[in-house]
């Protein structure tokens, strides 16, 4: 559905990305792993037409990402990005109901679909506070909510695709496990998820298929179980590990 | 905090304007009895009803609409740049307009310009050096991947002082009567008002009032973030274009029949904001009524506390509105402590 092909990105003369080839496919959770300044921040712009590729195409549902109508994309692809800075006295519900900008499916849908996701993001309880006076993990689940709003049921577009950079980043325990949930769910409804995360654990927990960049190259891709082995970890991270297996899971589990 | 439902709110400052309207019209150096509006629009050669239609009426009526502009304009700019304390003057309109209106003032002093065309004059250079002062600071902070915010935001700074010390230059060389109509136009007045000014700024104004509360939704989601803005699906580049534009045209214009009252832009939208909250659906209205219930109040202050002499407008602007937001700033100070 969301397709790279041979991407590169060079910026001020140096090359940011290389050859990349990726497919989010629907129905399942694509996650990017890969050290500092590895080029993931850079492949999610490329991937959501924020910015040209000196080279290659980006696909979505079977037109050029920069061939959509702005709103008619947003319809079918929402974003979360790795710091959302607002300034201004939202309450929960208001920047929430942001992100049914591109739809026009009626203010009492809107609302209906508002308090959904606010559930969804255990923020219920947020719905009349003030954003400005929220904790870090509070606002980062009411971004969440946005973006979740913004593609909370199919439409006639095309297929739905969600994008998130480090969504767990500022969330304690039982939050990154509701996040790994939502995205499994939203997976099960047929949305493709891609997902930049940095916990390798948390990766190959949710991951259907799991994308190492390095150096902006793909280092290695394919299911958790192939990929994440020492040799790779030690190769992309230098860090010497031990790959165990998850006895919760199946999954496989980094120790290092 | 404590928030007004946005409807009635605007109910509300609806009601305050009419009211404003009733006040500004009766008093000043002739009290007018409040029976004589009803013959507002009649032809009679009564004294009073001769002074409520060409001189009080369109006096209140460029109030009005000169405030109703520099405060959506403000509300506009603050949402744009994201910041709270962004104002018009920021992209540089105000001092280009200042240094358009001196120089006027002061190659005109020699004598050629009198009477109402020398007025109009000055109301063109202003309008022109807002419009040029704008343009440039637009141009500087434009690239070919877009337009960045927090460079307009230098780029407006350095603009503004470089027409403020041409201002001042002109200030410098001129003799001591330029010296008071430059230093008088830069206080923001009001009392050159005749039917020709009000139908100049109707036209500008009026379309703004319909065009800038359409932008509502884009303008919430771009305090998001310009990217967060982008994946909601809005067209955030000419999005900025077209609001610098009428921002500069409207505050031009503004500027260019009162002169430069400061505070209104500023203030307004963020006294409207603390009591309904930062949704532009509604701030932009709200501002737009507040700004000019703001301006009246003052100019009808500047024409009656020291009649039959008149004080600057902006002088009372800034002397009504600075306490009053101050107490409200103390307020909200007091209930987050509770």
């Amino acid at each position: 559905m969301l397709l790279a092909r041979n991407l590169s990105l060079n910026v001020a003369g140096f090359s940011l990305l290389r050859n990349i080839n990726l497919d989010v496919e629907p129905g399942k959770v694509t996650a990017v792993i890969g050290a500092n300044g590895a080029g993931k921040t850079s492949l999610l712009r490329l991937l959501t037409g924020e910015q040209k590729a000196s080279d290659g195409e980006v696909v979505f549902n079977g037109r050029g990402i920069g061939d959509w109508q702005p709103q008619h994309l947003a319809r079918m692809m929402a974003v979360l990005p790795q710091h959302s800075r607002l300034d201004f006295p939202f309450t929960a519900r208001e920047v929430v109901t942001l992100g049914r900008i591109p739809h026009a499916t009626g203010l009492v849908r809107d609302a209906q679909i508002v308090n959904d996701a606010l559930q969804a993001v255990d923020g219920g309880y947020l719905d009349k506070r003030y954003y400005t006076q929220m904790s870090g993990g509070e606002k980062q689940r009411v971004q969440l909510a946005r973006v979740l709003a913004q593609i909370w049921e199919p439409v006639d577009d095309g297929q739905r695709v969600l994008m998130l950079d480090e969504p767990t980043s500022a969330f304690d325990l039982a939050h990154q496990q509701l996040t790994l949930t939502i995205m499994r769910s939203l997976a099960e409804q047929g949305v493709g998820v891609l997902v930049v995360i940095h916990d390798l654990n948390l990766a190959a927990r949710c991951a259907d298929q799991l994308l190492v960049l390095s150096c902006g190259e793909i280092a290695a891709s394919g299911e958790p179980g192939e990929v994440l082995t020492p040799e790779l970890i030690r190769d992309v991270f230098h860090v010497e590990a031990t790959i165990a297996v998850n006895p919760l899971t199946g999954t496989p589990m980094v120790l290092a | 905090m404590h928030r007004l439902p946005p409807r009635t709110f605007l109910i509300g400052a609806w009601l305050l304007l009419v009211a404003a309207v009733v006040l500004g019209l009766l008093s000043g150096p002739v009290s007018i009895a409040p029976g004589k509006l009803l013959e507002l629009f009649s032809r009679q050669s009564d004294m009073d009803v001769r002074i409520l239609q060409d001189l009080r009426l369109p006096r209140v009526l460029l109030a009005m609409l000169a405030g109703a502009c520099l405060a959506s304009c403000g509300a506009v700019m603050q949402g744009l740049f994201r910041n709270p304390l962004a104002d018009p003057s920021l992209i540089g309109v105000s001092s280009g307009a200042s240094l358009g209106a001196s120089a006027v003032i002061f190659f005109g002093g020699v004598g050629f310009l009198s009477g109402v065309f020398e007025l109009t004059a000055i109301a063109a250079g202003a309008f022109i050096g807002g419009l040029v002062a704008t343009a440039l600071v637009y141009r500087l902070a434009s690239t070919i991947t877009g337009t960045s915010v927090s460079t307009m935001l230098l780029a407006g700074i350095a603009i503004t002082a470089l027409s403020g010390a041409a201002t001042s230059l002109f200030g410098f060389f001129a003799d001591n009567e330029m010296l008071r109509r430059i230093s008088l136009w830069q206080m923001g007045n009001l009392d050159s008002a005749n039917w020709s000014r009000v139908g100049i700024i109707a036209v500008a104004v009026l379309p703004l009032m319909v065009l800038l509360p359409r932008e509502g939704r884009a303008l919430n989601a771009i305090l998001l973030g310009e990217s967060e803005a982008r994946h909601l699906g809005i067209a955030v580049e000419s999005l900025k274009g077209r609001l610098i534009l009428l921002t500069a045209l409207g505050v031009g214009v503004a500027v260019a029949v009162s002169g430069v009252v400061a505070f209104v832009g500023l203030i307004v939208p963020h006294l409207v904001r603390l009591m309904i909250g930062p949704d532009h659906r509604y701030l932009i209205p709200g501002s737009a009524i507040l700004g000019a219930v703001l301006l009246l109040l003052a100019d009808t202050g500047a024409r009656s506390l020291m009649a039959p002499a008149e004080l600057p407008t902006g002088v009372v602007t800034a002397l009504l509105g600075a306490p009053f937001f101050v107490a409200l700033l103390l307020q909200q100070r007091r209930k987050v402590l509770e």
